[in-house]
């Protein structure tokens, strides 16, 4: 048979098409049975008693996950407050000020503090804080706020770099001092991109369990003081989940559906209140 | 840097120059005429009504070329100087009509001799200089040639007026080369004071100084 | 007094070791519109920021020599910078509203940032800058929308009425319509004749026919140097220089 050109090419376009779609396919199906692993099974794990009562002792029948739902926002909480405003305010310096030598270096360093794996920052905060604190929340929140500071600053340093210079230029025009440029204006522009940002690092620190084992370790009770440990969701799930206690998988998968849900929660919330200014 | 005015002024210079000639052309045959024997009155109104179909012309180009490059400095006053030349072209060849009139209906100078004739005949020939300097003046775009003119245009400024004094006293002539004569004379004077004007003309365009030449 | 508004001399300015302006000497009158014009890279743009100290925030920048503003030279030791822009304010060539921002907050934020709070004042303020921009009639009931909702001519405008909020007497406008339709061109330089009225306006513009259009003075530079200054008359008619002539009547570009 007779191939012409045009045949060729058009058999040629619907191959790729198929390919296309093809490697589409494979890149969304484990983030999607990912998810829904995790809704089927933690969703069987949910009931009343998941929200109310705490994690249970071995042996113990049922119990739920609500101190660790606690601990996990008080821990999130904490380090965020330490760490979005050192990194918002990093990320605010090298952009607007940042044409020397000076900002290189720290830029330099923020990306490799961005890459040290997290159970070392653990340990670096259990070496530092620990010894004052002990086993603690305070220690947790520290090193969660270390990794959160390189994503914070770089993240506010790319969106600050997004508006354009002549805005600023027109400001200056205008007489207005450069710090009310930058706050008024520039960080104005830019808001949306530097929550964005936050939401990441937040999203990141969430999930991490390897610090949180370091400097707090496991915690069964309720909010006990700053000085003292509290319970975790990731860690929990990190314990929990290869148990051969067969209520702790139960309860594993279902912190892993609230962690999730939790995560997506934040966004949300933090998204509609957003909402409305440009 | 050629421009796209410059062919453009390239087209109305050209049409100017050809005022030029046929401007001299009409007022030589007037003048000669005048002295001599011919009849040339039909072809001195052929010359005329060409220098003002040529005016019209001029005219049109000169506002295209305004509206559509908006000209400034040597180029704007270049444009109103070819606009005031072709003008002054034009109004020499209705002199030339108008002299060429005289002869037709009242004889000219024939017939005269003695101190009208030699008047009359020095005042021709300066004329048709001044008309030969402006022409040459706007062909070489040159200020001294133009400046030139000003010595000459006294002389028969001069001329004129001491010929005005005379024939008041004169009682030996015809009534009607009298008559003839002063319109002759008229006429060439007038004649200079249009070539002068255009020599005003290039002197403006080229320096953008308005110098009186009179 | 002087009926000089800005007097500017003996200026230089550079960038890195790179020589921009060389010795520029020249009076600005009050209440005109002055032009500069001049080929691409001449060192327009230059003139324009020393005149409201903007040129001293690119790394690296410098100038010597005095630029008097009232009388007072701008570049003294004790004066403010951020006080002279206050007074000398600048449109620039791509329009430039604040995107964060609503049409009405555009005008507002430099008064606001200056220290006016009061919503009438403000109010007022907003109305009769867009009023005297031509925009108050085509936004007045979308005060509220982002400033980049705007057309092109009308966003210029906008930064138009932006810079006069906080009444400065000096305008500086960078080839403020070189980014526009001639429409909306048109109706800026309009508004710029109406502007000569109350301040001093000074534009720089790669477009002669702008500038004979739109200046009592015209001030021409090439490559950094001041080649000739004066009445837009005179320099469309007569220009004095040799190199003036050539620019004007388009025999180099």
């Amino acid at each position: 048979m007779k191939m012409t050109t045009q045949k060729i090419r058009k058999i040629k376009d619907i191959v790729m098409h198929f390919m296309i779609y093809l490697t589409l396919l494979i890149a969304i199906l484990p983030p999607f049975s990912v998810m829904f692993e995790v809704i089927k099974r933690g969703f069987m794990a949910i009931d009343l008693d998941f929200f109310i009562k705490t994690t249970p002792t071995v042996g113990e029948a049922k119990g739920g996950i609500a101190n660790a739902i606690q601990g996990t926002l008080i821990t999130i909480g904490l380090a965020s407050l330490i760490g979005v405003p050192i990194g918002v305010i990093s990320g605010i310096f090298l952009s607007e000020y940042g044409e020397n030598k000076f900002s290189t270096i720290i830029r330099f360093f923020n990306e490799v503090l961005n890459g040290v794996p997290s159970i070392i920052i653990g340990i670096f905060s259990y070496t530092l804080i620990s010894p004052i604190t002990g086993f603690s929340l305070i220690s947790a929140s520290f090193a969660l706020a270390i990794i959160m500071i390189p994503i914070v600053t770089r993240t506010t340093e790319e969106a600050l770099k997004l508006i354009p210079t002549m805005i600023r230029e027109a400001a200056i025009a205008l007489g207005i001092p450069r710090w009310k440029t930058i706050l008024h204006i520039v960080l104005k522009g830019a808001k949306k991109s530097i929550i964005t940002g936050i939401l990441l690092a937040i999203a990141r620190i969430s999930g991490e369990s390897a610090p949180i084992l370091v400097t707090m370790g496991y915690w069964r009770w309720w909010f006990h003081g700053l000085n003292r440990p509290v319970a975790n969701l990731a860690l929990n799930i990190f314990l929990f989940a290869n148990s051969p206690f067969e209520n702790w998988v139960i309860l594993a998968w279902g912190s892993a559906l609230i962690l999730i849900l939790m995560i997506l929660g934040i966004n949300i919330i933090t998204r509609m209140l957003m909402r409305g200014s440009f | 840097m050629i421009r796209i005015i410059d062919s453009k002024l390239r087209e109305i210079s050209a049409v100017i120059h050809k005022m030029g000639d046929l401007a001299y052309q009409a007022i030589s045959i007037a003048i000669k005429e005048n002295f001599y024997n011919g009849n040339s009155y039909h072809k001195i109104k052929e010359i005329s009504d060409i220098l003002l179909t040529l005016n019209d012309q001029i005219e049109d180009k000169a506002f295209e070329i305004i509206a559509r490059f908006q000209p400034v400095a040597s180029d704007l006053r270049t444009i109103k100087s070819y606009m005031k030349i072709s003008y002054d072209f034009t109004r020499l060849g209705r002199y030339a009509l108008d002299i060429s009139y005289v002869n037709k209906h009242f004889g000219g100078l024939k017939g005269c001799n003695g101190w009208i004739f030699s008047y009359a005949m020095e005042m021709s020939e300066k004329v048709l200089n001044t008309i030969k300097i402006s022409i040459e003046a706007l062909k070489k775009q040159n200020i001294e040639i133009a400046i030139s003119i000003s010595e000459i245009e006294k002389d028969i400024d001069k001329i004129y007026f001491e010929f005005l004094h005379k024939i008041i006293e004169e009682k030996n002539v015809e009534s009607r080369i009298i008559v003839s004569s002063i319109l002759t004379i008229r006429h060439l004077e007038r004649i200079a004071d249009h070539a002068t004007y255009i020599c005003e003309s290039i002197i403006y365009a080229l320096t953008g100084v308005k110098e009186f030449l009179r | 007094m002087s009926i000089y508004k800005i007097e500017i001399e003996n200026l230089n300015a550079w960038f890195g070791s790179k020589q921009v302006l060389k010795n520029i000497n020249i009076k600005i009158k009050d209440r005109v519109v002055t032009a500069i014009i001049g080929p691409s890279g001449c060192g327009k743009t230059t003139l324009l920021r020393c005149i409201n100290r903007m040129h001293e925030l690119v790394p690296g920048a410098r100038i010597s020599g005095k630029v008097f503003f009232n009388g007072v030279n701008i570049y003294n030791n004790g004066v403010d910078p951020v006080q002279i822009r206050r007074k000398i304010g600048m449109v620039f060539q791509k329009p430039n509203p604040f995107p964060m921002l609503s049409i009405y907050d555009n005008v507002a934020i430099g008064p606001k940032l200056n220290g006016i709070n009061d919503k009438r004042t403000l109010d007022s303020i907003v109305k009769r800058s867009l009023i005297l921009v031509g925009l108050w009639d085509e936004v007045k009931d979308e005060l509220n929308k982002p400033g980049t909702s705007l057309s092109g001519g009308q966003q210029q405008r906008l930064c138009i009425a932006r810079a006069l909020a906080i009444e400065p007497e000096v305008l500086l406008m960078d080839e403020p319509t070189s980014a526009l339709d001639p429409i909306s061109a048109s109706k800026i330089e309009t508004l710029i004749r109406k502007l000569a009225e109350d301040y001093t306006v000074i534009i720089v513009t790669h477009n002669i026919q702008q500038a004979a259009r739109v200046s009592d003075y015209i001030a021409f530079l090439y490559l950094g140097e001041l080649v000739e200054y004066g009445a837009t008359k005179d320099i469309f008619e007569k220009p004095k220089k040799k190199l003036t002539e050539e620019y004007i009547t388009g025999k180099f570009s």
